[in-house]
């Protein structure tokens, strides 16, 4: 392990028994021999990876490839069945939320329990106990039982805490999802001071867009190996490249639709893509530049009336933009034959993070004809660090 | 250790949430700490005074309570502590921190409510014992420290045992039972050692129970009210560090693989 580095893991693998009906009792087990029958899943192969002291790792892959299970054993919560994993100095980890926290306890009390399980002294809680009281916004209620809070003023509470544990190492699964969009943007701002103060951060999100933000690298783990490993604008679009094929046109046929897809096919989508300036699809945009989505379809009967649309979410289900040709106040579209429409997006300003795009053709009565979601997976990047949904096109100006 | 030494806050909230919300909800709460041994005490000794008397023993209430107090510690220790893991598996399964701060955390609270308890005992003995010798007093902090030791080794076995075999959580029940009577706590050990009737094997059998060194030590300061006899003092303090070193040997094999069984 060198000096500069904080986390080293090499040749970790990992495998779960996985039992179908594991007998719990002595008797069961003498028993019913055959069902303690077990599958062997070797979750994680061979993963091989360092960390330098300061920097930040995203961890991505769709569900089930392992990541989780690999963040697990950085944590030491479960430990590796072959290979070595090392960390440098304190870890601690945003997996849990609210460790210990007793309904009945107040508080105050209650930042105590669930700091000491993060093995702070009561000397380190004192001293923190004000920040972590400030930051959560709970002065006014920090005295009274925690089962008299909201959900939200619950994570709150047990966010500030484990924000503010002061680790050498931080890891994440998951969670930036606490509480209304201001206090995620909160922790969100905490997190990047508290990389800046140089403490080696991992995480593990669906949300290429925070990836992007905080994280210097980008692992993409598939299948329990190191699929790519490099900067998250190199790795995310590779990244949605695949999850795209796999996702849109995975098998489907036209008899067979998939849940995310539905209407009775009279003009059917068969491929969506995403242009940039230069007429090449891409997946992975630069906020502000020029798109232009194109949707063809092929047609099986005759649709006198088709009115067709696009919708636009956040991978964490916002709905960031929709619209169709009606409400775009242009006449309904006869169609007689397969081809395509498209839509040109002058300037796409939605600020950095993963968004899928959902594109719909429907008769005059709303009826769906292809409703199809999900149709493709996009991210924007920027290097400007501006905050929130999307980027209004401003000036300033100032008279001093 | 070192990083036992870091969690000690975790040891002590848990403690403290443990003496807390044990009596929870009921009516006399806390009080149930003092009343549930007394009650106890109320029935062996009516048992083996009136109805199946042992041995002519001079107060025998108190020969018996000074034994029954320690017991209660450890019998609890060995058989609460069995469930402890499992009873925190939404944490061990979410977090990290060293596994050993559970039973650590029980047996220690376990320990708080048998010296509440002694000052029940402590009374009686000013009140209705055979004088106090103030030397064999100054034996009872170690004693109780062997006790201590040798119930969190008994408990980090037994719960680190429990997440794989459920089955000892019903098994100790009868464990606890026959060690019960294997301890001389509700007769002086005399009624083994020197009665011929008892063949010789049972009798080493007998001397290798931990608990019954312990238990004689604390019958020599606070019945008899004399120094306990070295041999004693010895043997239980060699007993307890063996079994808390097995204990933690097997804790620490076991507790890797604690968030994939539980």
């Amino acid at each position: 392990m060198g000096q500069e580095d904080a986390i080293v893991i090499k040749n970790v693998g990992k495998k779960f028994k996985v039992f179908l009906d594991k007998g719990q009792s002595f008797k069961e087990r003498m028993l019913f021999k055959n069902r303690c029958k077990y599958e062997e899943r070797n979750v994680l192969k061979d993963i091989s990876f360092t960390v330098k002291k300061g920097e930040a790792v995203g961890l991505v892959g769709h569900n089930g490839c392992g990541k989780s299970t690999l963040l697990k054993l950085m944590t030491r919560i479960l430990y590796p069945d072959k290979g070595s994993i090392e960390m440098k100095g304190r870890v601690s980890s945003l997996i849990e939320l609210g460790a210990g926290f007793h309904p009945d306890m107040s508080g105050r009390e209650n930042i105590y329990t669930n700091a000491s399980i993060f093995g702070l002294t009561k000397k380190e809680i004192d001293a923190r106990l004000e920040d972590i009281i400030k930051f959560s916004e709970l002065e006014a209620f920090i005295d009274n039982p925690v089962r008299t809070y909201s959900s939200g003023m619950y994570m709150r509470l047990a966010f500030s805490v484990a924000i503010n544990v002061d680790a050498d190492i931080l890891l994440i699964d998951e969670i930036l999802a606490v509480g209304d969009t201001n206090f995620q943007a909160k922790c969100f701002n905490r997190l990047k001071e508290i990389k800046k103060q140089g403490t080696t951060i991992v995480i593990v999100s669906h949300s290429l867009g925070q990836i992007e933000q905080i994280c210097d690298h980008s692992i993409w783990i598939d299948g329990g190996l190191i699929r790519e490993y490099g900067s998250p604008y190199d790795v995310h679009p590779m990244y949605l490249e695949y999850m795209g094929s796999h996702l849109n046109f995975g098998g489907s046929t036209s008899e067979k639709k998939s849940d995310n897809r539905w209407g009775s096919m009279a003009a059917e989508v068969s491929s969506v893509q995403m242009l940039d300036k230069d007429g090449n699809e891409q997946t992975s945009f630069v906020v502000g530049a020029p798109v232009k989505i194109r949707v063809t379809y092929e047609l099986k009967e005759n649709v006198p009336d088709a009115v067709f649309g696009i919708g636009i979410f956040r991978a964490d289900g916002v709905h960031c933009y929709g619209t169709n040709t009606r409400i775009d106040k242009m006449p309904d579209f006869e169609i007689t034959k397969s081809g395509y429409f498209e839509v040109d997006i002058e300037k796409l300003n939605l600020l950095p993070s993963e968004y899928i795009l959902d594109v719909s053709i429907e008769t005059g009565d709303g009826i769906p004809v292809d409703f199809y979601k999900n149709a493709k997976r996009f991210i924007t990047y920027s290097p400007v660090s501006d905050i929130g949904v999307l980027r209004l096109d401003h000036k300033w100006e100032t008279n001093c | 250790m070192k990083e036992l030494y870091n969690y000690r806050q975790m040891i002590f909230s848990l403690v403290k949430k443990d003496l807390r919300g044990r009596y929870k909800g009921s009516v006399l709460g806390f009080l149930w700490t003092f009343i549930n041994p007394l009650l106890q005490l109320i029935v062996y000794t009516l048992v083996f005074t009136t109805i199946l008397p042992v041995a002519d023993i001079d107060k025998y209430y108190l020969h018996l309570f000074v034994a029954l107090i320690p017991w209660i510690f450890f019998s609890s220790s060995l058989t609460g502590g069995s469930g402890s893991v499992i009873a925190h598996k939404d944490l061990i399964k979410k977090i990290y921190f060293p596994r050993a701060v559970i039973p650590i955390s029980y047996v220690t609270s376990c320990f708080v409510n048998m010296l509440l308890c002694f000052i029940v005992v402590f009374a009686v003995v000013i009140l209705f014992g055979n004088g106090i010798n103030f030397v064999a007093f100054l034996y009872l902090a170690p004693i109780m420290l062997v006790e201590y030791i040798l119930a969190l080794g008994v408990a980090l076995i037994s719960s680190a045992v429990t997440v794989y075999f459920r089955d000892l959580e019903h098994i100790l029940g009868i464990i606890t039972m026959a060690w019960t009577y294997l301890t001389p706590i509700m007769y002086p050990i005399e009624q083994i050692t020197e009665n011929p009737a008892v063949p010789e094997w049972f009798k080493s059998l007998y001397m290798l129970n931990p608990m019954t060194p312990v238990v004689q030590a604390y019958r020599d300061i606070l019945y008899h009210a004399r120094v306990p006899e070295l041999s004693t003092l010895l043997s239980a303090f060699l007993l307890g560090i063996t079994c808390l070193l097995a204990g933690c040997i097997i804790f620490s094999k076991l507790q890797r693989r604690f968030a994939e069984e539980l």
